[in-house]
């Protein structure tokens, strides 16, 4: 399992583009993908319910990856949280 | 245990109650308000304090204060300390009543703040216990997908990609109202447990996502008929891939399946997913099913009766289906 906490960077927060890249890349992978914040946890592959967290930039959210892929799931999708690619 | 400030309770309901800080405003963020329940000082004003329940909230109405009057103001400090002393998370004057000088110094002393509201005693502790009991409900926040079918709160549950949304849509389509989809916020109250949309705004309510075409207004296309803001769950559906369901799927209906949230056992039905099945028809039928039950009728259970009878009479009564008469 991959658990960690880390800060959105996206300049205007997770809107509806970096949200849809990020449930466009989880689906890809095998592993089951949740974010969580404010003790709020959501699936990481549907778009509404990321988008409901209402995640602006600096907030903190917990991304936890389990499964074969959670490594290469855990880096890619972490890149996106934090608007680095 | 759950809680909320004294802040908390002032910001929201300053409006609503006319609240007004008579004292100890900078110990407002510190008072965690933890029961819905209240407390009456007056007998402990009188002077017994035997059992004293300091985690409540102390309504001051017109009892307590013109019997506060009838004392000297000896025994009228003393009391009014003993009780500022054993404690409560805050103080609320109500009517307007004006407050004794012993309770602003106690205020200060002890730390704990004094609002008032111009409401009639008993309306104020009445909207007030249901406000507290509202915020202190146990809440919980599920993946799924609400919709009201028939007048009963179906909660579709299963992962990613099993088509509740789409289920959702199709039972929209059909007439029946849709509550919430993806996050859902429950909050029980008693035994009874209410769901919502979990969103921030207003405006961001009543969307959902489909596969293939993204977010979709459903207030926009269906209508205020299609959607509603909450509605207490009563059945849990779980949308199961057919493979992972493994034969795990109740046949008879005899067996009555229970899921809990957050304590409460609802009545709950496992459907493995195969192509072409329509789920919204099968939904319906849960739920007419469920309105037949609180009635009193089980299908399965008449059925089985009808067939341990026929099994165990001698004689089967005759009915005959030969003639063609139709």
């Amino acid at each position: 399992m991959m658990k960690e906490e880390i800060t959105i960077l996206n300049e205007n927060g997770l809107h509806a583009l970096p949200a849809s890249r990020f449930v466009k890349l989880a689906d890809t992978f095998k592993s089951d993908i949740t974010i969580s914040k404010d003790g709020i946890e959501v699936s990481g592959k549907s778009i509404m319910g990321i988008l409901t967290l209402a995640c602006e930039k600096g907030s903190k959210v917990i991304l936890t990856c389990i499964g074969k892929d959670e490594k290469e799931a855990f880096k890619a999708l972490r890149k996106i949280l934090e608007g680095q690619d | 245990m759950k809680y909320i400030t004294a802040e908390t309770l002032y910001k929201e309901k300053k409006d609503d109650f006319e609240f007004e800080i008579i004292a100890g405003e900078e110990y407002l963020t510190s008072r965690k308000i933890t029961t819905y329940d209240f407390f009456r000082p007056g007998l402990a004003l009188a002077g017994y304090t035997g059992y004293f329940l300091s985690d409540r909230i102390m309504i001051i109405g017109k009892t307590e204060t013109s019997y506060l009057k009838t004392l000297t103001r000896t025994i009228k400090d003393r009391r009014i300390a003993t009780v500022m002393r054993l404690g409560t998370p805050c103080v609320i004057v109500a009517k307007k009543l004006p407050i004794d000088k012993k309770f602003l110094a106690e205020s200060t002393r002890r730390k704990i703040p004094i609002l008032r509201t111009p409401l009639s005693t008993t309306p104020f502790i009445h909207r007030l216990s249901t406000y507290l009991d509202y915020k202190l409900a146990p809440t919980e926040h599920i993946q799924g997908t609400l919709v009201d079918v028939y007048g009963v709160g179906l909660l579709f549950i299963g992962k990613p990609g099993t088509g509740k949304s789409e289920c959702a849509l199709d039972l929209i389509e059909r007439g029946h109202r849709f509550v919430a989809d993806d996050l859902i916020k429950i909050v029980r109250r008693g035994d009874i447990l209410i769901g919502g949309g979990a969103e921030k705004s207003d405006r961001l309510r009543h969307h959902i996502e489909i596969r293939g075409i993204g977010i979709v207004d459903i207030f926009r296309i269906f209508g205020v008929k299609s959607v509603r803001l909450r509605k207490r769950i009563e059945v849990v559906i779980e949308l199961v891939f057919w493979k992972e369901a493994k034969g795990n799927y109740e046949r008879i209906g005899l067996e009555k399946n229970k899921k809990e949230l957050l304590g409460v056992p609802l009545p709950y039905t496992m459907i493995p997913l195969t192509p072409g099945k329509n789920i919204s028809v099968i939904a319906e039928v849960i739920a007419m099913n469920y309105l037949l039950e609180l009635r009193g009728i089980d299908a399965a259970k008449e059925y089985d009766v009808e067939l341990k009878r026929i099994l165990t009479e001698q004689e089967i009564p005759s009915v005959h289906y030969d003639e063609n008469i139709e």
